[in-house]
C-alpha cells in the first residue's frame, strides 16, 4: 500500500535511483566549496594587530573593484533592467533554435523550415515591438 | 382552450408596453375580462361528472430534462381558475379606477402575476408547476415593495424589507420543493426516462423512506405559502406593506395555491407519507385555526384582521384536505373557493374605509353604516359569508370539512369547532367597530361610489349565488377529489375504507356502480 | 538520426493559430499606427474567426499534436463561451480608462493572449499542456488587472493576482510532479493507466498529488476556502476585465478540472469525490454569507461568484454526463446572467461618482430603465428565479445532482440560493424601491470604488450603444433561455456527451 515499505521496490526505488547523480553532485560541490573556504582560513593572511583602512581591505573577499556592499543610495536606471530582462527573453528564446539545428540537416524537410520560420517570426513580432516603443534607447 | 387561459393575461400585459400610460389600465381591465370570459367559456364546456383532465395540451418542453408543457383542468383546479380570474378582474379594475404611479409597469407586473398564477393552478407537470408558483412571487415582489407603504412607528418596517422578508420565507420552501420535485422524478425513473408528468408519476409510486423526507419538503413550500401556523411571519409585515389592488388577489388566490398543491401533488404523489404525517398536519391546520382566530379577534388593524382570519379559513381548508375523506376535500375545494370570494371584498372595504376615515384602526372608526346603508348592507354579506353563516356556501364548505373530520379524527374536530365560533366574534366585532357605534369626530361618511359599486357589487353576488347553488362547485369537483383521496386509501382495508366513504358512495357501493379495489 | 514530421491537423490547430496571429496584428497595429483606433475592431475580427473556426469543427472530435491537445464538443463548447465574453469586453471597453492608460493594442493583445491560454486549456489532455495554457491563461490577466495604472486598487489587485495565482500555478505544479512521479506519464490516459498498471490505487503520492492538483484548480476557479483573492481582485481590476475573468477562466478552468478528473483520475473517484463535494459545499455557504454585507457591486458579484463556483463543482463531483452538460449549460448561463449586471456597472461607474457601490443604481429603475431592466433580469436569474436561464440551469445541475446520489449537495444548494436572496434582491430593490435612508446627492462616499479616480467620466455613458446593448442583449438571451432552453440544453448535452457518450 504505501511506497515506503514497498519492498520490491518497484516504484520508490527507481525513482532515488535517478537522483542518484544529482545527490553525487550535491556531495561533491559542497566538499570541494567547504575545502577551498578552509584553506583561505588555514593559509591566507592573518588579520594585523593594528587596523587600518587598508588592512580592513585587505581582508575582504576581492570583487573585481567594485564595493562588496554597496550604499545605501546607490540606483540603478530602470532602463538597465529593461535591457536586462529584454536580453534574457531574446536569449532564452534563441536556445530553442538549438534543437531545431541539430537536427535541420538530418530532417531535410520544408516542415522543419517552416516551423523555424514561424518562430523567428513571432520573435520578430516582440522585437519589432520593443523597438518601435522605444524600450531600446538609452535614456 | 388551457393555453389561450394561460396566455392571454401575459399577452395584453405586453402589448400594454406600447400604450400611452391613460390607457393601460383599462387595457388591463379588458386583458382580464377576457381571461374570466375564457375561462367561463371553459368552464360551461366542462364535462360534470368526470375525473378526467380536461382541454390537456402535453407538449415536450425541454426534452433533454424531462420537462413536458402539459396543462389541464380537471374538477380540482376548474373552481380555482375560475376565482383567479374573477379577482383579478376585481383587482385591476380597482387599480384602474385610481391613480397609479407608473401605471404601465403596474399593470404590466398584475397581468404577470395572473398569468403565473394561473400557470401553478393549470400546471399538469410537476416541474411547471414549481415553475409558475416560483414565478408567482416575481411580479409580487415588485408590486408589493415598489408600490406598498413604508410603515413608521412600532414595530414598523419599509415596504422593501418587507417584501424581501415575503420572498425570502416563500422561497425558502419552494427551492426545498424545486428539489424534492427533481428527487420525485429522478426516483420514480429509476434509471429510465426521465419524465416530469404528474400522471405519468402517479403511476410510479415512490419507495416510503424517500417519500418521507420529499413530502415534507413539498409541505413546507405549501404552508409558508398559506401561511400556517409558524410559518406566518411575513405575512403581517407583507399585508400592511401590500398595496391594495395587489393585495386582493394575492389574500384571495395566492395562498389557495398552497392547499391546491397538497391535493394536487402531495396526496397523490406521496400517499404512504400522508397517512403517515396525517395527525402532524392536522395539528398544524389546528394551530393555525386557533393562533388565526385569536390573533384575528386582538387585531385592530382592519388588514391584519383579514390577514389572521386567513390563517384561520386556510387552517380549515388543510384540515379538511388532510382529513383525507372524500367530503373534507370536497369541502376544502368548495371552501378555498368561497374564502377566496369573502376575503377580496373584504379588502375592497377595507380600502373604502381607509378612502373615508384615513387610517386602517378600528378603534378609529366607527358609524360609518348611518351614512352609507349600501356601504354596509354589502359589507354585511360579506361578514356573514366569513363567519359562514347558514345560508351561506361558507357553511356548506366548513360543514363538508367538519364532516370528513369528524369521520377520520374525531378529536380534532371538536376542536376545530371552536374556530368556527371564534370567526364570528371577528367577523363580527369588524363590521361593529366599522359600521355601528359612535362616529368620532372628522370622519367621512360616504355612500359607496358608483365605479367601487361595480366592483363590489358582482363579488357579492358571487357569493349570493354560491351560497344559494353550492352544488355547481361540489357536483364538478367530487369525481376528481374521489379519485385523488382514493389513491391515499388504497392501501387501507376495503372495511374501513367504506366506512369512511360518502353516503352517496356508500349507496353506489351497495349498488354495485363503485368497486373496491383491494 | 531519424526525423519523422509530426503529423500536424492544421484545422484542429487553426483556432489557435487565428488567435496568435491576432494578438500579433494587434500588437503591430499600435505600434505602426498608434493614432487609429483598430485594435477593438482587428480584436473582435481575430476572435469572430476563431469562433467560427472552432464552429466548423463542431461534432467532430480530434487529438491533436501527439495527444497534447483534444478538440471535442467540450473544448469547443467552453472556448466559446471564453470567446463570447472576450467579445463582450471588447464592446464594455471602448472609451475605458484602462486602455488608454495601458495602450489600447497591448490591452487587447494581452485579452487575446487569455482568450488563446482559454482555448489551450479547454483542449489540454496533458500535464505539460495543462499547465502551459494555464499560465498563458494567467500571466496577461495579472497584467489586465493593472491596466489601471493611475488608481492603486488596480495595481494591488495585479499584484494580488499575481502573488496568489502563483501560489496556485505552483501547488498546481508540485501536485503534478506527484502525479508524474507515480505514472511516469504526463498524459492524462497515461496517468489513468500507470495508476492501473503500478497498482497505485488509493497510494498516498497519488492522493497528495491528487490533493494539490485540486488546491491549485481550487485557486483559478475561486472556489472556498481558496477564494479570498476573489473579492479583492474583482473590485480593483478596471470592469470590462473584472467581468471577462469572472466568466471566462472559470469557465475554462472547469473544463480542465472536469477532464483532468474525469480522464486522469476517474479511477480514484471515491477518493476525491468526498472531498470536492464538501469544497462545493462550503463554497456555497462562504460565497453567500460573504457577499451578503457587502456594498460593492463588484465584490459582490465576487462573492456571489465563489458561491457560484460551489454550485458548478458540484457538476464535477458527480462525474456524469448530465454533471457535465449541466455544469456547462450553467457556465453558459452564467456568462450571459453575469454580463448584463457587469456591463450596467461599467456603465453607472463613468456616469456617477459612487463608483460601483450599491447607491450608484439607486432610482436606477427611474432613470435609466434601459439599464435597471437588465441588471433586474441579471439579478433574479442569479437567484435561480423561474424564466430566466438560471433557474434551468439550477434546475439541470440539482437534476445531475440527485441522479448522482449527491442529493443533500442539491439541498445546499437551495439553501445557499435562499441565501443568496437577500443580496441579489438588495440590488433589486435599489433600484425599484424607495431607499431605505436618504444619503445626501453629491456628498462623496467613503468606500467600495470611491477614490478620487471614481469621478464621471462621461455623465451619458448609461446611454450609450456600447453600454446599453450588450446589457439588453446579455439580459435578453438570458431571457429566452429560461423559456426556450431546448437550444442550449442540446449545445450541453454535445459537451457532455463528448467527455462520457
Amino acid at each position: 500500500m504505501s511506497v515506503y515499505n514497498s519492498v520490491d521496490g518497484h516504484l520508490f526505488l527507481p525513482v532515488l535511483k535517478t537522483y542518484l547523480p544529482i545527490l553525487v553532485f550535491a556531495f561533491l560541490g559542497l566538499t570541494v566549496g567547504g575545502i577551498f573556504a578552509m584553506l583561505n582560513h588555514l593559509l591566507g593572511p592573518k588579520k594585523p594587530a593594528r587596523e587600518t583602512a587598508a588592512s580592513r581591505r585587505q581582508g575582504e573577499p576581492y570583487e573585481s573593484g567594485i564595493p562588496v556592499e554597496p550604499t545605501k543610495g546607490l540606483r540603478f536606471g530602470v532602463t538597465f533592467y529593461l535591457i536586462a530582462m529584454l536580453f534574457i527573453l531574446f536569449d532564452i528564446e534563441v536556445i530553442f533554435l538549438y534543437p531545431i539545428g541539430v537536427i535541420l540537416k538530418d530532417a531535410d524537410s520544408v516542415f522543419v523550415l517552416g516551423e523555424m520560420i514561424t518562430f523567428v517570426v513571432l520573435l520578430l513580432v516582440a522585437f519589432v515591438y520593443v523597438w518601435r516603443k522605444g524600450a531600446l534607447d538609452w535614456r | 382552450m388551457s393555453s389561450a387561459i394561460l396566455w392571454a393575461p401575459l399577452a395584453f400585459g405586453l402589448l400594454g408596453l406600447f400604450l400611452p400610460q391613460k390607457a393601460v389600465g383599462w387595457w388591463a381591465v379588458l386583458g382580464t375580462a377576457v381571461t374570466l370570459g375564457l375561462a367561463i367559456v371553459a368552464a360551461v364546456g366542462f364535462d360534470t361528472g368526470s375525473s378526467a383532465m380536461q382541454y390537456a395540451v402535453d407538449e415536450p418542453w425541454i426534452s433533454g430534462l424531462g420537462v413536458d408543457y402539459s396543462l389541464g383542468i380537471d374538477g380540482l383546479n376548474l373552481f380555482l381558475i375560475l376565482l383567479t380570474a374573477v379577482l383579478w378582474v376585481g383587482g385591476v379594475a380597482f387599480a384602474a379606477f385610481r391613480e397609479q404611479e407608473r401605471a404601465k409597469s403596474f399593470f404590466f407586473l398584475m397581468l404577470v402575476a395572473e398569468t403565473a398564477t394561473l400557470g401553478a393552478f393549470l400546471a399538469q407537470d410537476l416541474l411547471l408547476f414549481v415553475l409558475f408558483f416560483d414565478l408567482m412571487l416575481v411580479p409580487f415582489y415588485f408590486l408589493f415593495g415598489a408600490w406598498g407603504h413604508d410603515r413608521s412607528g412600532e414595530g414598523g418596517i419599509t415596504a422593501s424589507a418587507a417584501t424581501l422578508k415575503m420572498i425570502v420565507y416563500t422561497l425558502i420552501g419552494s427551492l426545498l420543493m424545486l428539489v424534492a420535485a427533481i428527487a420525485t422524478a429522478v426516483l420514480a425513473a429509476d434509471g429510465g426516462h426521465l419524465t416530469f408528468s404528474l400522471a405519468a408519476l402517479n403511476e410510479h409510486g415512490l419507495g416510503e423512506g424517500s417519500q418521507r423526507w420529499i413530502f415534507w419538503f413539498f409541505a413546507a413550500a405549501f404552508l409558508v405559502k398559506m401561511p400556517a401556523f409558524m410559518l406566518h411571519g411575513w405575512m403581517p409585515d407583507a399585508y400592511r406593506a401590500a398595496p391594495l389592488p395587489a393585495l386582493i388577489v394575492f389574500s384571495g388566490v395566492l395562498a389557495k395555491v398552497g392547499a391546491y398543491g397538497f391535493l394536487r401533488v402531495v396526496l397523490p404523489l406521496f400517499p404512504d407519507a400522508t397517512v403517515e404525517f396525517q395527525e402532524v398536519i392536522l395539528m398544524i391546520a389546528l394551530a393555525s385555526i386557533l393562533y388565526g382566530s385569536v390573533m384575528a379577534f386582538t387585531q385592530t388593524n382592519v388588514r391584519l384582521i383579514a390577514g389572521y382570519s386567513s390563517v384561520a379559513q386556510l387552517g380549515f381548508i388543510t384540515a379538511g384536505i388532510f382529513a383525507l375523506q372524500a367530503d373534507g376535500s370536497d369541502g376544502a375545494v368548495l371552501q378555498m373557493v368561497n374564502h377566496g370570494l369573502v376575503v377580496a371584498p373584504l379588502f375592497v372595504v377595507v380600502a373604502l374605509l381607509l378612502e373615508r376615515t384615513g387610517t386602517e384602526d378600528i378603534s378609529e372608526m366607527g358609524g360609518l353604516a348611518l351614512r352609507a346603508p349600501v356601504l354596509a348592507a354589502l359589507f354585511l354579506i360579506v361578514v356573514l359569508a366569513t363567519l359562514a353563516m347558514p345560508g351561506s356556501a361558507n357553511f356548506i364548505g366548513e360543514f363538508y370539512i367538519l364532516n370528513g373530520l369528524f369521520e377520520a379524527k374525531i378529536v380534532f374536530a371538536f376542536v376545530a369547532i371552536s374556530g368556527v365560533a371564534m370567526s364570528a366574534y371577528y367577523a363580527l366585532r369588524l363590521y361593529q367597530q366599522t359600521m355601528h357605534n359612535r362616529k368620532p369626530e372628522g370622519l367621512l361618511s360616504r355612500e359607496i361610489g358608483l365605479r367601487d359599486g361595480l366592483i363590489l357589487v358582482p363579488l357579492v353576488l358571487c357569493i349570493v349565488g354560491l351560497a344559494l347553488y353550492p352544488q355547481v362547485v361540489l357536483e364538478r369537483t367530487a369525481p376528481s377529489v374521489a379519485q385523488t383521496v382514493a389513491k391515499v386509501r388504497q392501501n387501507e382495508p376495503p372495511e374501513s375504507r367504506l366506512a369512511s366513504m360518502s353516503l352517496e358512495e356508500k349507496a353506489e357501493v351497495e349498488s354495485g356502480a363503485l368497486k373496491i379495489v383491494p | 538520426m531519424n526525423f519523422n514530421e509530426p503529423h500536424l491537423d492544421y484545422a484542429g490547430i487553426s483556432p489557435l493559430i487565428a488567435l496568435t496571429v491576432g494578438i500579433c496584428v494587434v500588437l503591430l497595429s499600435a505600434v505602426f499606427k498608434p493614432t487609429k483606433r483598430w485594435a477593438p475592431g482587428l480584436t473582435t475580427i481575430a476572435l469572430a474567426a476563431t469562433a467560427g473556426l472552432l464552429i466548423w469543427q463542431w461534432d467532430d472530435p480530434k487529438t491533436l499534436i501527439t495527444g497534447a491537445l483534444r478538440l471535442d464538443d467540450l473544448a469547443i463548447s467552453i472556448s466559446l463561451i471564453s470567446i463570447l465574453t472576450a467579445g463582450f469586453c471588447v464592446v464594455l471597453s471602448l472609451r475605458e480608462r484602462a486602455t488608454e492608460e495601458a495602450g489600447s493594442g497591448e490591452y487587447h493583445s494581452l485579452l487575446l493572449g487569455s482568450v488563446l491560454g482559454m482555448v489551450l486549456l479547454a483542449q489540454a489532455t496533458n500535464l505539460v499542456s495543462f499547465f502551459v495554457a494555464l499560465e498563458t491563461l494567467s500571466i496577461p490577466l495579472y497584467i489586465l488587472c493593472a491596466t489601471n495604472l493611475r488608481r492603486e486598487g488596480s495595481l494591488e489587485s495585479g499584484l494580488k493576482y499575481l502573488i496568489v495565482g502563483s501560489i496556485g500555478s505552483a501547488t498546481l505544479l508540485y501536485g503534478m510532479a506527484f502525479l508524474y512521479g507515480g505514472t511516469g506519464a504526463t498524459n492524462f490516459a497515461g496517468i489513468a493507466d500507470g495508476i492501473a498498471r503500478n497498482g497505485l490505487d488509493g497510494d498516498p503520492l497519488i492522493l497528495i498529488g491528487i490533493a494539490m492538483a485540486a488546491v491549485g484548480l481550487a485557486f483559478k476557479t475561486s472556489i472556498a476556502p481558496f477564494h479570498q483573492w476573489t473579492p479583492d481582485v474583482y473590485q480593483g481590476a478596471p470592469t470590462p476585465i473584472t467581468a471577462f475573468m469572472a466568466v471566462a477562466t472559470k469557465a475554462a478552468a472547469f473544463a480542465v478540472f472536469l477532464r483532468f478528473f474525469d480522464v486522469a483520475l476517474g479511477s480514484q473517484l471515491d477518493d476525491w469525490q468526498p472531498a470536492l463535494a464538501a469544497l462545493a459545499a462550503i463554497s456555497i455557504v462562504v460565497g453567500n454569507v460573504g457577499a451578503l454585507g457587502q456594498d460593492s457591486l463588484k465584490r459582490m458579484l465576487g462573492y456571489s461568484g465563489v458561491a457560484q463556483a460551489g454550485y458548478m463543482l458540484g457538476g464535477v463531483v458527480v462525474l456524469s454526463e448530465s454533471g457535465t452538460s449541466s455544469l456547462v449549460f450553467y457556465l453558459a448561463a452564467y456568462a450571459f446572467m453575469n454580463l448584463a449586471a457587469f456591463a450596467v456597472i461599467v456603465g453607472r461607474e463613468r456616469e456617477t461618482i459612487f463608483g460601483d457601490d450599491i447607491r450608484a443604481v439607486r432610482g436606477l429603475g427611474t432613470e435609466r430603465p434601459l439599464l435597471a431592466w437588465p441588471l433586474t433580469i441579471s439579478m433574479l436569474a442569479l437567484a435561480g428565479l423561474p424564466a430566466t436561464a438560471g433557474f434551468i440551469g439550477k434546475l439541470y445541475l440539482i437534476e445531475a445532482l440527485v441522479e448522482g446520489d449527491y442529493t443533500w449537495l442539491a439541498v445546499f444548494i437551495a439553501i445557499g440560493t435562499m441565501i443568496s436572496l437577500a443580496y441579489y434582491l438588495r440590488v433589486v430593490a435599489a433600484m425599484w424601491m424607495r431607499p431605505e435612508t436618504e444619503v445626501a446627492s453629491g456628498a462623496r462616499p467613503v468606500i467600495a470604488g470611491a477614490s478620487p479616480e471614481a469621478d464621471p467620466v462621461d455623465p451619458d455613458a448609461g446611454s450609450r450603444w456600447y453600454i446599453v446593448g450588450p446589457a439588453l442583449l446579455a439580459a435578453a438571451v438570458t431571457v429566452f433561455f429560461g423559456i426556450i432552453p431546448q437550444p442550449l440544453v442540446e449545445f450541453a448535452s454535445h459537451a457532455g456527451a463528448a467527455l462520457f457518450g
